[in-house]
């Protein structure tokens, strides 16, 4: 406001009140377009989240899980703790998100505050934002709920928990089996990073499973073929609901708003005690110094908050071969090149996305051509094909999707004409008997006339 | 007695050649040359059918001038033929400067359509 003032006494003082207004207005404006570069948030140009909102049961979490907070905030997250039944809980406020991130640390909350509840949760995915969801043996119905929503279903009995007697993690103090040692991660480089996870991971909690109707729920880490849900501390009266691998310890789902979920049925996963612990599986005699958790919790926690895997397809071009403008409209049996840039996020740049299996169809109720699209290594994507002999209303299409990327679904549509009349060859091959069935005609005329008129 | 064996047809095909052959013979060369030209109309037909019909305007240009140039040669039949009390009082010259001229005409057309 000062800088504001100073500059119009500044302005005002010099010669001609009207072309002091001029620069005062021209110099507000300035200052109000640098306004929107101001904003950090999350944006189409930097689609890493910023504003985390972490919701817990209680604040003795922030201290048993400060290295997992701490290792959030050193990424340049900015962290907002509440308490999940906080009254003056709100995750928008005049219709814009105060937040990009949620992560649900409250498993046994069964009512949120006020403005917070299924349906808000689900909006703000709906947006595009990302969510983790940790349950354990506490969960609630409300927590249960938001699982199922996003495709994970938790096991029903509120007292079970996940028991493997071969690999379970070998500790001095608990003896029934309820923290194991899982090593069954997914084979994706995207998700988990390309540095291997060596030890195994610690978990104890509920058990869930991916269910079979959707289509975009992945387990991350799954249980061992031997392990089973069921009560710890009472006898099994019939054969546990889920068992073996379906048990999923760990799933994400990346929604078709390209929105990422991570749940998970161990809040302990993410604790100091386990990120600090070391590991040894029943099963196997290795013994970590270090169990996995916290390379795998970071890994991770990068893939649902974009940093990594999170691809943009920008500058679709197309032209005809050796021109180099756009036409509005091509011809069948042109000649075309089609050119179109891909992009990774890097968690602070943009860098260009290699990759062989690209492609793009030329697609008008169906493809017509499908062509691999090759690369330069510097993210620009070409290739070069011939207009099908089919004439209508066409489109570029560009659809891309891999386990652990975004979803690219472009498209531009041109139309393709027949040929004029005057783009035809001069003389086409097939109607030569025409012509010369013309001409005979011509020819058999003329004789006709000369017979007949001098026939005695 | 109704019965028609082929004796009767050959009778009958005997009885029309005899016929023919009393025409004048500028009517006989009209009628070769009528015949010549739907001849050729035919075969552009069967080679369409079996092609298919691309450049149809090439192929219609083609059939037409050969049946135009047809009814045209038997409109000048009937005008010249004497046995005609129709067109009793037109000189056979009149007749064939028409077809001449009209013949002209469809050939302008046809050389226009061909493509």
């Amino acid at each position: 406001m000062q800088l504001v003032s100073a500059c119009t006494k500044t302005l005002l003082d010099s010669r001609g009140k009207a072309a002091a207004m001029e620069k005062f207005s021209i110099s507000i404006l300035l200052i109000i377009s640098l306004l929107p570069f101001l904003c950090s948030s999350f944006s189409q140009e930097s689609p890493t989240d910023r504003r985390i909102l972490v919701l817990l049961d209680d604040f003795s979490l922030k201290s048993s899980h400060s290295i997992f907070f701490s290792s959030l905030k050193s990424r340049g997250f900015d962290l907002d703790f509440k308490l999940a039944d906080d009254p003056k809980l709100a995750l928008q406020r005049y219709g814009q998100y105060l937040y990009d991130g949620l992560v649900l640390f409250s498993p046994s909350v069964e009512r949120f505050g006020v403005a917070l509840d299924l349906a808000a949760v689900l909006d703000f995915v709906d947006s595009g934002h990302d969510l983790i969801v940790a349950a354990d043996a506490s969960a609630s119905d409300l927590i249960k709920s938001i699982a199922t929503e996003c495709g994970v279903d938790f096991d029903e009995d509120p007292s079970a928990l996940v028991i493997d007697h071969k690999t379970f993690a070998v500790s001095e103090i608990e003896g029934d089996h309820t923290l194991i040692a899982a090593d069954d991660f997914i084979q994706s480089d995207v998700i988990l990073g390309k540095t291997k996870i060596e030890a195994p991971v610690l978990f104890k909690g509920i058990a869930h499973s991916i269910n079979g109707a959707n289509g975009l729920a992945l387990k991350v880490l799954s249980a061992s073929p031997s392990a089973y849900s069921a009560n710890p501390s009472s006898k099994l009266s019939s054969p546990p609901s889920l068992t073996g691998s379906t048990i999923s310890l760990v799933s994400v789902m990346q929604a078709r708003n390209n929105a990422r979920i991570m749940i998970t049925g161990s809040l302990d996963m993410f604790s100091n005690r386990c990120f600090r612990s070391g590991v040894q599986n029943a099963e196997s005699a290795i013994k970590y110094d270090k169990s996995g958790n916290e390379q795998f919790v970071a890994e991770l926690t990068k893939w649902i908050f974009h940093e990594r895997g999170h691809l943009k397809a920008v500058n679709v071009r197309h032209h005809k071969l050796g021109e180099t403008d756009e036409p509005a409209m091509y011809r069948i049996k042109d000649d075309l090149e089609f050119y179109v840039e891909i992009y990774e996020w890097s968690g602070k740049s943009w860098e260009p996305y290699v990759a062989n299996d690209a492609q793009v169809q030329f697609y008008m109720m169906s493809p017509y051509v499908l062509k691999t699209l090759s690369t330069d290594q510097k993210g620009l994507y070409h290739t070069t094909f011939k207009v099908p002999d089919v004439y209508g209303v066409f489109q570029f299409k560009v659809e891309y999707e891999r386990l652990g990327y975004t979803s690219l679904s472009l498209s531009k549509q041109i139309p393709v004409r027949p040929f004029r009349h005057n783009e035809y060859e001069r003389f086409i091959t097939t109607a030569f008997p025409y012509y010369g069935a013309s001409f005979a005609t011509m020819a058999g005329f003329f004789i006709f006339s000369f017979v007949y008129l001098y026939n005695k | 007695m109704a019965r028609s064996t082929s004796k009767d047809a050959q009778a009958l095909f005997n009885s029309l050649r005899s016929a023919y052959s009393a025409t004048p013979t500028s009517l006989k060369i009209i009628d070769l040359y009528v015949g010549f030209a739907v001849f050729t109309a035919l075969i552009q037909v069967v080679y369409m059918a079996i092609v298919g019909s691309f450049p149809f305007n090439s192929f219609l240009s083609g059939v037409l001038s050969c049946v135009g140039t047809a009814v045209l040669a038997v409109c000048l039949r009937i005008q010249v033929n004497k046995e005609n009390k129709e067109f009793k009082d037109l000189p056979p010259e009149r007749a064939f400067a028409d077809f001449v001229l009209c013949n002209l005409v469809l050939h302008l057309v046809i050389m226009n359509f061909l493509g």
